[in-house]
């Protein structure tokens, strides 16, 4: 009996200590964005949602698991995005978040696949990262989705020709080239117009849109200051169209407020219109805990960036949950992925590209940015036929 | 001058043996070695450039971005094995370098600019030359450095002794050519262009081969790190960095030494790095330049010759203390 009752206490003992003992799990992921150089902007923005689905986590699982994000800036360059990764590795980072700009992610991927790390990214959409043959990478937005949309709206348009100003940058030159294809695929005349990104003055090329080209519609893609630069020309030489259409960067808060009468009417990608209307649980729960950490509102980087760690953070609990976080099943869980989020339908390829993934459009309109396309998720009628030009 | 042998040879034992043996297993570390030389290489290219023929380039880019590229193509598209692809690629480089000869008419601030617009164009070709280069879209998936005799060259350690050998055999040919009548004729031109021209010394072609030299160094060193990075654009190839930065590095580690280029590329590369990121990630760049304009003010040279004389006063204070006590 006395055998019995000393087997018990100590049971009873440890067991209290496994109790009292009993602590968060850690889990460190790692991120490497560009927090300077010249995608520090886009970087910044990508870190804010990631650090978003970070903190949502961290709460939903509070005395279970505890996410660590380890951050290093790679100054956009690709050499020091290497070393990022590999320092994160040599730290234990079971999975990386993150990366800005193809020509950093290409090579920051191959290092990350080199250490068996899964890899999960909305920064570079060169068609390429998704050809390599890396099991454990992972894309949730890719050119196609971009153009899809863009393609969408002048399509509902039914404009006949349109002229489009591409930089020659590799991500922009991609899309505009994506975007020639599906237009002239479906029976629309395109012409492509390159410029290099440094390019200041445009009124030779709109010049050249408005009296050769005689097009219905002017495309646009390229970065923020292209869009300034050809917008401010357009006013100048007013060439006679009915729509203006934009990709990333340009239905956003930002350009409404910086450049309100230079954006009225024209169409840009965007996933919100603005002033933001979250209806969804998880969007509400996102824009508020986006506002606590950052103090303002989220923006399309934030939201891609919170996306893509979501993701990679549900599967990472399926895995651990599963027992092969270790044994590199946390790929295999990634690729399961099958959900509704908030840049849409996210569902992985065998190469790990979202063939699901469809960007919306927004147009400018007043103070405000109103989705227009596509009409399930419009929350407003286009001004069309509409230029920053018109009387 | 039996010490002056001896550092050096124990220098390169040291980094040849030495650092892997300690460093070897922290890939992080390694790669930030790797970039460091990477920067070295060219760094050595331009100073020599630099001080054997006279020539202050602000364009080594295009040489780098030259050779990147006809590496890559070569193993992608011909199907080039990667060490003699990374030859051909510096002599793509030098090739390229003939193309902006016409530039050497041109002396100081007016050559280094015309360089300089020699590496925009290359960017610019390298983007509009879409059947050839892939254009803005870049080369993902470049092969990396072979195995051989079941040594993984494209490991961390690997490719550290590809880089390591390829800078110090620059350095070496370097200090070869300086001790050359060929080098004393380019010394001699560098202070005097009119009077060795008169003594008959070919001062434009001695310059163009110097050029041509400079050019296929630093090709071959982009050649490699399209190799190891295994990705290229015509931005990342192209970029003024690959300009800047070794320029910054030989004149920090002092320009006119043969040694002094890649010293200043390891201590400014790993101090940032390793040190000042780690308690300033953003804005680190910030202590650099001033690290930078405090070497420049103090030690003009640079840091190799400040250290020679730290040392050179440090023996004579030794000496004189023992001839005191003696």
């Amino acid at each position: 009996m006395g055998e019995y009752l000393k087997t018990i206490a100590i049971a009873g003992a440890i067991t209290l200590i496994g109790v009292v003992g009993a602590h968060a799990e850690d889990i460190l992921l790692g991120t490497h964005v560009p927090l300077t150089g010249k995608l520090a902007r886009v970087g910044t923005g990508m870190h804010e949602g990631i650090a978003v689905a970070v903190d949502i986590f961290n709460r939903d699982n509070k005395g279970r698991y505890t996410v660590k994000l380890i951050t290093i800036n790679d100054e956009t360059n690709p050499a020091k995005a290497v070393a990022a990764v590999e320092k994160m590795s040599s730290q234990g980072v079971v999975a990386l978040t993150g990366g800005y700009g193809s020509n950093i992610i290409g090579p920051a991927s191959e290092a990350a696949n080199k250490a068996g790390l899964v890899y999960i990214t909305s920064g570079g959409v060169a068609p390429g990262l998704t050809q390599r043959g890396h099991k454990g990478f992972f894309r949730i937005n890719n050119t196609q989705g971009y153009s899809r949309a863009m393609m969408g709206l002048l399509k509902d348009m039914k404009v006949k020709k349109v002229s489009i100003l591409y930089n020659t940058k590799e991500a922009t030159s991609d899309l505009a080239k994506t975007v020639d294809k599906d237009l002239s695929g479906q029976g629309i005349d395109v012409v492509l117009h390159a410029f290099d990104g440094g390019t200041s003055d445009f009124k030779p090329l709109i010049n050249k849109v408005k009296l050769r080209d005689k097009s219905d519609a002017i495309g646009m893609v390229a970065y923020e200051n292209d869009y300034v630069a050809i917008l401010k020309a357009g006013k100048v030489l007013k060439p006679n169209v009915k729509a203006v259409v934009g990709v990333w960067s340009l239905a956003t808060s930002k350009m409404n407020g910086e450049f309100h009468d230079l954006v009225q009417t024209v169409y840009g990608t965007s996933m919100l219109p603005y002033p933001a209307e979250f209806t969804s649980p998880e969007a509400k729960d996102f824009a508020e805990t986006y506002k606590k950490l950052h103090g303002k509102e989220p923006d399309y980087l934030g939201q891609f960036g919170y996306v893509q760690t979501k993701l990679l953070l549900d599967a990472i609990l399926r895995a651990r949950k599963a027992g092969t976080l270790s044994t590199g099943g946390l790929a295999q869980e990634v690729r399961k992925t099958d959900s509704d989020t908030l840049i849409g339908q996210v569902k992985f390829n065998e190469n790990g590209d979202n063939p699901l993934f469809s960007h919306r459009m927004g147009q400018h309109q007043g103070e405000k940015v109103v989705l227009v396309w596509p009409e399930n998720a419009a929350t407003g009628d286009k001004q069309f036929p509409s230029t920053p030009w018109s009387e | 001058m039996r010490a002056n042998g001896i550092l050096p040879a124990v220098a390169v034992i040291a980094l040849y043996l030495l650092v892997p043996a300690a460093l070897g297993h922290v890939d992080y570390v390694m790669s930030l070695i790797v970039a460091a030389l990477t920067i070295g290489g060219i760094a050595v290219a331009w100073a020599m450039l630099g001080n054997l023929g006279g020539m202050v380039s602000f364009g080594h880019a295009a040489f780098f971005g030259v050779g990147a590229y006809v590496s890559a193509l070569l193993t992608l598209d011909a199907g080039w094995p990667v060490f003699p692809a990374m030859l051909a690629g510096g002599a793509g480089a030098a090739i390229a370098s003939v193309v902006t000869m016409p530039a050497l008419r041109l002396r100081g601030p007016y050559f280094a600019l015309s360089i300089l617009a020699f590496a925009h164009i290359f960017r610019i070709l390298a983007t509009e030359l879409e059947s050839i280069t892939r254009g803005a879209g870049g080369i993902l998936s470049i092969p990396v450095l072979p195995t051989v005799a079941g040594f993984d060259l494209s490991s961390k350690i690997g490719s550290y002794y590809v880089i390591l050998t390829i800078v110090l055999m620059a350095m070496a040919g370097y200090a070869w050519l300086r001790r050359s009548t060929v080098g004393l004729a380019l010394l001699a031109m560098h202070d005097t262009e009119d009077a060795t021209k008169v003594v008959g010394v070919p001062s434009t072609r001695l310059k163009a081969m110097m050029l041509a030299l400079s050019a296929f160094i630093t090709g071959v060193v982009g050649a490699f790190n399209a190799h190891q990075i295994n990705f290229l654009d015509p931005d990342y190839a192209f970029s003024g960095l690959w300009t800047v930065l070794p320029i910054v590095a030989a004149i920090f580690g002092g320009y006119r030494t043969i040694s002094g280029p890649l010293v200043g590329a390891l201590v400014i590369y790993l101090v940032d790095q390793l040190v000042f990121k780690s308690f300033l990630p953003h804005g680190h760049e910030i202590i650099l330049g001033a690290l930078l304009v405090a070497m420049i003010v103090l030690s003009p040279t640079g840091l190799v010759p400040l250290v020679r004389q730290t040392v050179t006063l440090v023996r004579q204070t030794v000496t004189r203390g023992h001839h005191a006590a003696a």
